[in-house]
Formats: C-alpha cells, sequence, structure tokens
C-alpha cells in the first residue's frame, strides 16, 4: 500500500543513493567516528558488562516511570522550579509561547535538542514574532540554511567544510574561508551576541535525574551552559523517557553517552541544572521551568515488547552503524528521528500507517542492535513493526495475496518442485528477468543450476 | 555439504517433503503463514539428532525465531545447526581435507554473524583449504543489501549496499568472494555479473567440498 | 487540578500494569579499570584535552600579566593567589574561578554556582583559569558524585557543570576546533 509519505522516502533515497559525493563525506565521517568509539570503548573495563548495567538502569527506570516522575517532579518543584505536563506536541508549544510572553520575551537562544525538533518548536516561536537562535554550530548551520538537521548527534555530517563557508559567505555575508577555525571562529563572535542579548534559553535534556530533580546536559561547545547561564528565563523541554533514578548514575552514563555519541570519555561540558538563581548565586535565571513531554511516548509505554525502545539515550551509534543510513543519510527518513531507533518509534510516536513502510526499508542486518549501548532490541523490533503493519491490514492487498499463494505451495512438497521447475524455466526464458524490474534493473539474476538438490538426492541419497 | 558430510562419516539423509522454513513470510511480516511452516519444519524433522543447512539465515529463522513464533524452543528448533558451525562446533573439525587454489575473501552474512555469532568458524575452515589464500575486505561485517524483499522493494538502497560491498572486495585482489549464504552470494554476483567483473562468488560449502 | 499531569501518569500506570521482558542482569565487576596514580592519570588526561598546567608562581605571575580584565569568583583562595577582580564577567577576557573537586579518570574539573562565582564566570570569559589544590583530585567520576552528595547535603546548587578541557567542535568535517562558545584555553593552577 503506497502513501506520499513512502513514494517521498523512495524518491529521496534514489537521489541519495546515486550520489556518490553524498557517500563518499558520510563514509568519512563515519569512519572517523568508528575509530573514536573502538577508543573510547577501551576505558571501560567490560564494554559489554557496562552496556548490561545501563540497560537495567533503564528498564527499572522505565517500568517504574510514574514512581521516578513523580519523585523527579517533587524534586524540582522543591528546588523552586516549574513542571508543565505537555500531552501533545501543540501543548508543549503554547506553554512555551505563553512563558514567552508573560515575560515580554523577543529573543531566545537554543541549544541542540531533537524534542524541540520533534515538536516544531522554532516554526510556533517566529510565526509568534520571536527571534529564535540556534547555538549549536551545526544547529545554527541548519537553521541559516532552512534545512533540519541531518543526524540526531552530528546536524550537518552532510556537508563539506566547503558547502559550510558557502553557506556563510551566502548567509552572513562572511569572507570565503578555508579554515575550520576561521568559519567556527565567525559563528562564535556572532553567535556571542545573541547569548548576551536574549530573554530566555530553550534547551533539551539528555538525562533527567529523578532523586535531585536536576536535568542534565551534554555537551562540547559551551551553547548549552550559555543558554542556561544568560538568560532571565530558562525553559528545558524533557521527553519523559529520559528519566534517571539516581545522580550516582551519571558516572555510568555520561562516560557511556559520551563513548558512543562521539568516543570521547566524556564531552567538554556535563551539565546539571536543579533550579533557577538561589539567593546565594550571583547569576543565573530567575525562572526554571521544565516540560515534561509524552506526545506518543505513553503510546509506545504500552507496547511491553518494544517497550525498551524508550531506553534509548540518543547517543546516534545505531544511526552510524546502519548501512541504510550511510547510504540514504538523514534527509530521506523525512522525520525527526532517523535511522534504526527511528524506523522503530515512528510508527508509534506518529501515525502507525503513514510511517509503516520505514521499518521495511531495512535488510535486517543487526548491526544497530550490536553497538546500542543500552541493548535495545533494535532489529527485533523492525520485525515486530512489520508484523504489527500486516495485522493491522496496512499492507498492499496485492502482497498479501501473493504470500497466501506462496503458503499454499509451500505446504505441498508437490507444488514446491513444479514451482522450483517453472522458475527455473523462468529464469532461462528471460521471463523472470522482464517480471523483476527492480532487481534487474541494476542486477543480473543467477544462472539456475543444472541439476536441483532434490534430483541430485534421488541419484546420489541412498547409500549403504 | 553432503559431499563434506559424508566423507566425515555422517549419516546424512534428506526428508523429501522439506519446502521452506517460512523465512520471507516471516520477515516481511507474514507471522501466521510463517508459523505454519514452523509447525511443518519441526513435524518434517522429528526424528533427526541434528538438522544442518547450509543458510545461516535459515539456521537462525529456526533456532532463534521459531522459539518466538511457536511460543516456546524443542529439540528440533535446538539441534538446527549452520553448516560451518555444525562442522567446527558439533563435529569439532576444522580441516576438512579440501583442496582449492585461490586469493578469496570472506563476506560475513549478516545472519550468520550476528543472530548465530559464527566469525571465527567458517574463516578456520577456510583457512585450512590447501591452496586458500585468505586475505581480509575492509567492509567484511557490512551488510551486502540482499535482505529478503528488501533488495526488490527498496532496489535503489539494495544496490548502493551491493556496490559498497564489491567496492570493499576488489580492493583485496581477491579471484574469489566466499560466503555462508547463497542469498549474499546472488545479490554480489547479480552486481559482479551485471558489471563485467572478473571475480567469482562460491559458497562456504563448495569451497570445502572442492578436493 | 492538573488534567494533563494525571493522564499522563494514568497512561503510564495503565501501560505498566503489562510487565516487559527484563534484560540479563550484569556482573558485579568494576565498570571501570581502577585509577592507580590518580595525580598523574590527572595530568596525562589533562593535558591530552589541551588543557594547561601552570607549575609555579613565576609562571603564574607571567601568564596573568597577559590578561587586562580579569574577573574573579571572589573566593579566599582565588584572592590569595591573584588578586582582586578589575573586570565584570561579560568584559573580561580572563575568568578565575576555584572548584569542587578534580577527576583523575576523565581529566576533569568539576564546578558550580557555588564553587565558582555563578553560572557564566567559567563558561563566558575566552580564558578560563581553575586555582586548585592536589588535595582535590578524586580518582574517578563515581568517587566524585559521591563527594558532591556529601557535601552539598541536599543543599544543591542551582547549576553544575564536568568541564573536560576547553570549549571545542567538530561539526565542520569532523575537524577538531577549540573554543567554539565557552573558553578556548582552560589553564589549571595548584596552590599547594
Amino acid at each position: 500500500m503506497t502513501t506520499p509519505t513512502l513514494e517521498q522516502f523512495k524518491h529521496d533515497a534514489a537521489e541519495k543513493t546515486a550520489d556518490l559525493h553524498h557517500r563518499a563525506v558520510i563514509q568519512k565521517a563515519i569512519a572517523t567516528y568508528d575509530a573514536a568509539v573502538a577508543r573510547g570503548r577501551l576505558r571501560f573495563a567490560d564494554w559489554q558488562n557496562a552496556r548490561s548495567h545501563a540497560a537495567a538502569i533503564k528498564w527499572e527506570t522505565i517500568n517504574h516511570l510514574d514512581r521516578y516522575l513523580e519523585q523527579f517532579e517533587r524534586n524540582v518543584l522543591a528546588n523552586g522550579g516549574h513542571v508543565f505536563w505537555a500531552e501533545t506536541a501543540e501543548d508543549a508549544r503554547v506553554h512555551v509561547l505563553q512563558l514567552a510572553r508573560q515575560h515580554g520575551v523577543e529573543k531566545v537562544v537554543k541549544s541542540k535538542s531533537m524534542t524541540t525538533e520533534e515538536i516544531h518548536l522554532n516554526d510556533a516561536l517566529e510565526v509568534a514574532g520571536i527571534h529564535t537562535v540556534e547555538t549549536d554550530l551545526g544547529e545554527y548551520i541548519c537553521q541559516i540554511r532552512g534545512e533540519p538537521p541531518y543526524h540526531i548527534v552530528t546536524p550537518v555530517m552532510h556537508l563539506t567544510k566547503a558547502d559550510i563557508a558557502r553557506t556563510f559567505q551566502q548567509k552572513l555575508g562572511a569572507p570565503l574561508t578555508d579554515s575550520a577555525e576561521e568559519l567556527t571562529m565567525i559563528a562564535r563572535a556572532r553567535l556571542r551576541q545573541e547569548f548576551l542579548t536574549a530573554d530566555m534559553g530553550i534547551t533539551g535534556a539528555n538525562f533527567a535525574i529523578a532523586d535531585t530533580g536536576m536535568v542534565a546536559i551534554t555537551e562540547n561547545e559551551g551553547n548549552a551552559r550559555l543558554s542556561f547561564s544568560l538568560p532571565r528565563v530558562h525553559v528545558a523541554i524533557v521527553g519523559i523517557e529520559k528519566l534517571i533514578p539516581s545522580f550516582e548514575d551519571l558516572a555510568l552514563f555520561w562516560p557511556l553517552l559520551s563513548a558512543s555519541g562521539t568516543g570521547q570519555a566524556i564531552t567538554a561540558y556535563s551539565s546539571l541544572i536543579g533550579g533557577p538563581r538561589q539567593e546565594r548565586e550571583t547569576d543565573g535565571p530567575r525562572e526554571f521551568h521544565v516540560i515534561l513531554l509524552d506526545n506518543g511516548r505513553t503510546r509506545l509505554l504500552a507496547d511491553a515488547e518494544q517497550r525498551d525502545a524508550l531506553h534509548c539515550i540518543r547517543c546516534g551509534a545505531c544511526l552510524n552503524a546502519c548501512p541504510i543510513y550511510k547510504n540514504v543519510g538523514g534527509h530521506a527518513y523525512g522525520t525527526t528521528y532517523q535511522g534504526p531507533i527511528g524506523s522503530v518509534i515512528t510508527p508509534h510516536l506518529r501515525d502507525a500507517e503513514e510511517w509503516s513502510h520505514l521499518p521495511y526499508a531495512s535488510s535486517l542486518c543487526g548491526a544497530c542492535t550490536d553497538v546500542c549501548p543500552v541493548r535495545i532490541d533494535l532489529h527485533h523490533h523492525l520485525l515486530h513493526n512489520r508484523r504489527n503493519a500486516v495485522q493491522n491490514k496496512f499492507d498492499d492487498p496485492i502482497q498479501r495475496l501473493l504470500f497466501r499463494i506462496w503458503l499454499a505451495t509451500m505446504q505441498s512438497p508437490m507444488a514446491y518442485a513444479v514451482a522450483s521447475r517453472l522458475g527455473n524455466l523462468a529464469l532461462r526464458l528471460g521471463i523472470a528477468q522482464r517480471l523483476l524490474k527492480p532487481w534487474t534493473a541494476t542486477r543480473e539474476f543467477p544462472t539456475p543450476p543444472k541439476q536441483s538438490f532434490k534430483d541430485y538426492w534421488r541419484q546420489h541419497g541412498r547409500r549403504a | 555439504m553432503v559431499t563434506v558430510l559424508r566423507r566425515l562419516n555422517v549419516d546424512v539423509y534428506y526428508p523429501k517433503e522439506q519446502t521452506c522454513c517460512g523465512q520471507p513470510a516471516f520477515n516481511t511480516g507474514y507471522w501466521d503463514e510463517a508459523r505454519t511452516l514452523a509447525t511443518r519444519y519441526c513435524e518434517i524433522f522429528a526424528e533427526a539428532d541434528a538438522i544442518v543447512s547450509p543458510s545461516g539465515s535459515c539456521t537462525a529463522m529456526v533456532r532463534n525465531f521459531y522459539p518466538e513464533l511457536l511460543g516456546k524452543a524443542n529439540q528440533t528448533t535446538a539441534h538446527t545447526y549452520e553448516f560451518a558451525e555444525f562442522l567446527v562446533k558439533k563435529l569439532g573439525v576444522t580441516d576438512v581435507g579440501a583442496k582449492f587454489s585461490a586469493r578469496v575473501t570472506y563476506h560475513d552474512a549478516c545472519h550468520a554473524l550476528r543472530e548465530l555469532r559464527l566469525k571465527d568458524e567458517p574463516r578456520q575452515l577456510l583457512r585450512n583449504v590447501k591452496g586458500v589464500e585468505l586475505i581480509e575486505m575492509d567492509q567484511a561485517e557490512t551488510c551486502c543489501g540482499f535482505g529478503g524483499t528488501f533488495s526488490v522493494k527498496f532496489p535503489m538502497i539494495s544496490y548502493a549496499m551491493d556496490e559498497v560491498k564489491v567496492t570493499s572486495i576488489q580492493k583485496t585482489g581477491a579471484q574469489y568472494v566466499v560466503s555462508t549464504d547463497s542469498s549474499c552470494l546472488m545479490q554480489i554476483d547479480g552486481y559482479l555479473r551485471r558489471q563485467n567483473l572478473p571475480i567469482k562468488t562460491i559458497s562456504l560449502a563448495e569451497v570445502l567440498a572442492a578436493t | 487540578m492538573d488534567v494533563a499531569r494525571d493522564n499522563i501518569l494514568n497512561r503510564v500506570r495503565s501501560a505498566l500494569r503489562v510487565p516487559a521482558h527484563q534484560p540479563l542482569p550484569p556482573t558485579s565487576a568494576p565498570i571501570f579499570p581502577p585509577v592507580t596514580n590518580p595525580e598523574a592519570r590527572f595530568r596525562e588526561e589533562f593535558a591530552a584535552l589541551k588543557g594547561e598546567l601552570i607549575e609555579n608562581s613565576e609562571a603564574l605571575a607571567g601568564f596573568i600579566k597577559g590578561f587586562a580584565g580579569i574577573a574573579t569568583d571572589g573566593s579566599e583562595l582565588v584572592g590569595n593567589v591573584i588578586g582582586e577582580a578589575n573586570a565584570s564577567v561579560r568584559e573580561c577576557d580572563l575568568g578565575v574561578t576555584s572548584c569542587d573537586c578534580l577527576v583523575a579518570q576523565t581529566g576533569s574539573v568539576i564546578v558550580s554556582t557555588i564553587s565558582a562565582g555563578g553560572r557564566a564566570l567559567s563558561v563566558l570569559p575566552p580564558t578560563h583559569l581553575v586555582i586548585a589544590r592536589r588535595e582535590q583530585i578524586v580518582p574517578d567520576l563515581a568517587t566524585a558524585m559521591a563527594l558532591l552528595r556529601k557535601h552539598y547535603n541536599k543543599h544543591w546548587p542551582s547549576a553544575l557543570s564536568v568541564i573536560t578541557g576547553p570549549s571545542r567542535t567538530a561539526d565542520i568535517e569532523k575537524i577538531l576546533v577549540m573554543g567554539a562558545h565557552g573558553p578556548k584555553r582552560l589553564v589549571l593552577y595548584f596552590a599547594d
């Protein structure tokens, strides 16, 4: 059954897979990543055991999520912060706009947050006349190009230095340069002014700590720290699945996230925010607001078979391991969460029928499951999603019929033998090639064997 | 496969009623259809001490997925093995007395590698074949892009993955690419022959049978 | 009466009535290899991250001379070593702070609003100088977290940061560039 979303995906995939420049850029980026991750994992006494620890902690949290959410809220409130529960993306957007109006906000600085991408926050802010600036270098580049991020961790993985230099020249009037350092300094200078004059800082959170009521933010640039330090108001938008039980758990999760995300021991800045500026403190926002976002996560929670997909710490390792991602790139997925995790959760977070094709856009190689630091059974969940699609009758009725016929053939050794001979004949006559154009457009078909195994067995089978 | 097993004095039987493990249906989401074939498989092979298959993906289907499909594992599903796995792990044999003079590279079929955890066993067997020079490719573990119906549903992605794999094979200078799974070999061979490349595909079983 | 809150929590509770498959438990073996010589390990990690260590008071005096505007956290330690501030956080070219502790495992400096004079002082200035004592070095993150919890004893500061090297980015073709938004230079001086 085809949908416009599927047709768009196929169109974008066809374009990107034929783009050899794109393939080379992505391969180079991921080769660098792979080497760094190999080194990063060696810092653990036993990487596999570290994964098991993390899986156990996330299982405990997600399977007692109500308790941990309530504890988190209690602690945020006790520290002088506010908690808003958003059932939908719309609820979250409306609340942010309300806060902005309340505080006379004209300018917002944002740090990198896939959750804010998910709820399309920037568009809502711009429509309301609030100047919104992405401050993570990669996200800033995406914003001035008018593109969504290419990857959940590395937003401009698909661009070369030259692409970025041209963008800065066209959009910022900056002099053309060949130096990554100079390009970064151009962005630094521009964004510094934005930090110093912004009214509100909006961040996401990598983790939400239940027992201390803090949000944890992981970064390398320092833009998140500036976003929650300089403006008058700090808003953190946090998916309800980000909870972990305890402050001490970060001693595992910070290095785990870094090792899988970039190969680092830990990122340059791993921060914790527990509330607004206190009496005894010299600076910081006067108000701290946490928005806890559902937006379909409770749907995924209710699917006990795939519940562990909520353990995801958004490290991006599965994207980097996926041969499909490496060939089609992030934009082709057409949705916020890309790669294997995206293909698992999107049918739950968004319309199941419209997004039923993503789990099928996989060869089920299993590389994703192997690299996931919290042991999510990713490729098996793709199979579960496929089964769900069939059970919900999202499949093509012709395909359904074909599999019924196929089953009938497979249940009868006689029919199977006849079908095999007909198949070989169709191959020899070139009929199969004509019918299976998707294959034969680019590949040859095998030459049928001179003798089927059944015939071989008849000849050589019985022996004393 | 039969040749090699008999060389090792294994009593081999081939139940003629067998057809398909059901994986194509299972992978496409048709679990009811797959379940029917799973039940059928268990009936057909009920008497065997061991069931050996020249396919890592069929073996993974039976051993790893039948329990989920049928609600539980049983003797038949537990005693189904891939060929290289059976030779090395069950018979304890790494040298089957084969002779095959060629420079070869080995492609890790995904199910064999990640579902059955077979990485060293096929290589051990290959290294002990007289005349074989085994050269590792840098993308040995990367999927070839077959993925069953994926190869015709998303042929452009399948083709790009095929191209990445063949590029890696070419860099080794190998004359043959060897693998446990014939579906992978068909995918790779399809590209090689369309591009008129001199590299040949051959299954591990065929190499081990050669003398 | 928060309807959204009730709805979400009710959906969570209702979902969790069906149990999910539990992963295989980890072993009790330590997650990280033990840090045998914390000071040596700290120096090694800190240098690898392009952190700069000032070895003695003469070198420190020379270093300070290079900065016109200096902002400090107003602490006794920093006052004794550096003296008074002569610029604000926003205008300075050097920010000087103390810290909570130093982590050998990762070469990190942990600061808070209490130990480092607020939030901005350790991230806004182009260069950040930390005045620390060798006794502040702890072997690993786990020890550091335990120390912080004990020290703050429920009166947590509103913000804490684990700083590991100067600010950096690799967003452009994975080429490492220092000083993306935070300090381009992270400098450390042991006062003991």
